[in-house]
């Protein structure tokens, strides 16, 4: 993994900073809309552990979005479950296990047949869900209750409270993002470098390459089930939606749009693509052909996203580091 | 004569009507370079590639220390101890020399599924990656990434990350297509230096290098051997001259 560098990690600090003061200063519409963006940025993050740090282009991510909003509803309509403390565990530990059975599939392919292959699952899953009476079928089904956070019997915060709520969005983003960070610059994260950069070669050296990639396709697929969980309980609903190709491919949009293997990117993508759309559809009814405009000039403008703008240049200068020096020293494109 | 590291049965590849590999059984004996010649097309690359694991066999078997590794995955078979070079270039061309070995020097570990402890914290790996650059004469070159190094230097850096995976046996597939003649000459050297301590096959078209480092050749003719034997009798074989050697030399 390319380390992020110190200069765009103060610069990350200081935007999580103003995310934590944030609520304080605007109306709740815009609280709302903050987490909305903060569980999409989750998802698209979780997307590029695949597709930016392993190649692995996946169009059925929306899979485990999906399942872990249904997984969610089930265990409080039919296990009784409210507490965050046991349906948020649960609810990952079936995305890991279900991702690491989809992933099993999915990873004897490579290339188009991947994104066949993981398209063709998560398809499977919306028409199971759409035409499963007992999950409510396309209407999806409703959450009675906010996961509770109790501890000894005391709340210790409400999830009811929308700005409570935008703080757990917030925390979960954090954590997923220090998860990555972590895994990425682990000895796992090394073998992930060598499979991405040149598969049949770190073969050859002696890498089990199919374990490294299974493995994270099961940490990408449990992390997208961590944002399914937040969106869910965010919307009080789970439905079809949640686990449609459309779900997929906005995620997929959003990564590629906010720059591929960077985590940051996708989080500055999901911000852009998400308050664009609002404020789009606040302007005018033809704004999806608005949004479509946007992102091919992205894509044709800067070929590696929002993260490749001279973001870090702009801190080095700003925190006095040597982020040009380190800018200059990176190898361009081939 | 002493047991062999590594032998093929029987040894046979079949690409539909073609037999690219065709019965060959051959012993490569510890601590020997054991060239293959042939020419374009004799089945060199593919005899490697069922050797090393990128291909199957149609039938035969290979043993490694007497046991069968036929059929086994690539990744298991450099885990044994024997690491291989492709004959196009194959290194991770967006990585740095350092990290090249490193990665190499990370592959013998029993597995890499750990996720918790900063990868940087290696320093065995980080000295094992500089150990085999020094080997290979491209410390001064550890930053460099990869795709900026010329062919030859590429090259070395895929010796490099072979010894860096600490291997018994070395499979070469022409470590000096494409080089000049400076290059080469310090590739031998580096040959011979890790022949020293090294069992290797090697694959070359370059006859006066094979000459000059090989204890013993197979001649390898449309898939067949055509003979073994140590270079001496290669080279004063009628046979290989006629097929082979005389008709290399005319340009
Ligand atoms: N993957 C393959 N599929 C079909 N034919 C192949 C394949 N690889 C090699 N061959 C054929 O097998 C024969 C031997 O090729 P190769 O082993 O590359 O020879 P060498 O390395 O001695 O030049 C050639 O005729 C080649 O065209
Ligand atoms: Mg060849």
């Amino acid at each position: 993994m390319r380390p992020i560098p110190r200069s765009l990690l103060g610069i990350l600090l200081v935007i999580v900073a103003l995310l934590a003061v944030f609520p304080q200063f605007v109306e709740r519409y815009y609280v709302q809309l903050a987490t909305k963006i903060i569980v999409m940025a989750i998802f698209a993050m979780s997307l590029d552990l695949l597709v930016g740090y392993t190649r692995l282009v996946s169009l059925g991510h929306a899979a485990f979005f999906g399942l872990a909003g249904y997984a969610l509803a089930v265990l409080q309509r039919d296990l009784g479950l409210v507490s965050l403390w046991t349906t948020l565990p649960l609810t990952l530990v079936v995305c890991a296990l279900a991702a690491l059975l989809v992933g099993a599939l999915a990873i004897r392919t490579s290339g188009i047949y991947f994104i066949m292959v993981t398209l063709a699952i998560a398809q499977m899953l919306y028409y199971f869900a759409n035409d499963t009476k007992a999950l409510g079928g396309s209407d999806g089904m409703f959450l009675a209750t906010k996961p509770t956070a109790e501890l000894f019997g005391v709340a210790i915060f409400d999830l009811k409270n929308r700005t409570t709520f935008y703080y757990f969005a917030l925390a979960a983003l954090v954590a997923s993002f220090l998860v990555a960070r972590m895994v990425l610059a682990s000895l796992f994260g090394r073998a992930i470098d060598a499979v991405r950069c040149n598969e049949p070669r770190a073969r050859a050296l002696g890498f089990t390459t199919w374990h490294y990639k299974l493995a994270m396709f099961t940490i990408a697929g449990t992390v997208a089930g961590l944002a399914g969980y937040v969106g869910a309980a965010q919307d009080g609903i789970v439905n079809p939606a949640f686990l449609s190709w459309h779900q997929s491919g906005q995620a997929l949009v959003i990564v590629i749009l906010g720059g591929m293997g960077t985590l940051y990117g996708p989080v500055a993508g999901a911000f852009v693509l998400i308050v664009l759309e609002d404020v789009a559809a606040g302007i005018t009814e033809h704004w999806l052909l608005f949004i479509g405009v946007f992102v091919i000039a992205v894509v044709l403008l800067l070929p590696r996203g929002i993260a490749s703008l001279p973001l870090g240049d702009f801190a080095g200068r700003l925190f006095g580091r040597g982020a040009r020096k380190r800018a200059a020293a990176e190898p361009g494109d081939d | 004569m002493t047991e062999p590291l590594l032998e093929t049965r029987g040894l046979s590849k079949q690409f539909g009507g073609l037999a690219a590999v065709n019965d060959v059984s051959v012993a490569f004996e510890a601590g020997r370079v054991h060239a293959v010649i042939g020419p374009n097309g004799a089945g060199k690359t593919t005899f490697l590639n069922l050797l090393s694991g990128e291909m199957r066999p149609t039938s035969g078997a290979v043993l490694f220390k007497g046991s069968a590794i036929t059929g086994l995955t690539p990744d298991r078979i450099a885990r044994l101890g024997i690491g291989r070079s492709f004959q196009r270039t194959n290194v991770f061309t967006e990585l740095t020399c350092f990290e090249n070995c490193w990665i190499a020097a990370q592959s013998r570990l029993p597995t890499s599924l750990r996720f918790f402890r900063p990868a940087g914290r290696r320093g065995d790996l980080a000295a094992a990656a500089r150990d085999s650059l020094e080997q290979c004469g491209l410390i001064d070159r550890q930053d460099r990434i990869a795709a900026a190094l010329s062919h030859g230097e590429r090259r070395q850096l895929e010796i490099a990350m072979i010894l860096a995976t600490q291997p018994e046996l070395l499979l070469f597939d022409e470590p000096l297509a494409g080089m000049g003649y400076r290059e080469s000459q310090d590739v031998i050297a580096l040959l011979r230096r890790i022949a020293q301590s090294h069992t290797l096959v090697l694959i070359e078209h370059d006859m006066d290098a094979v000459f000059s480092i090989a204890d013993r050749v197979t001649v390898l003719v449309n898939g067949t051997v055509l003979e073994t034997g140590p270079v001496a009798a290669i080279q004063s074989s009628p046979a290989v001259q006629a097929a082979y050697l005389g008709a290399e030399e005319q340009p």
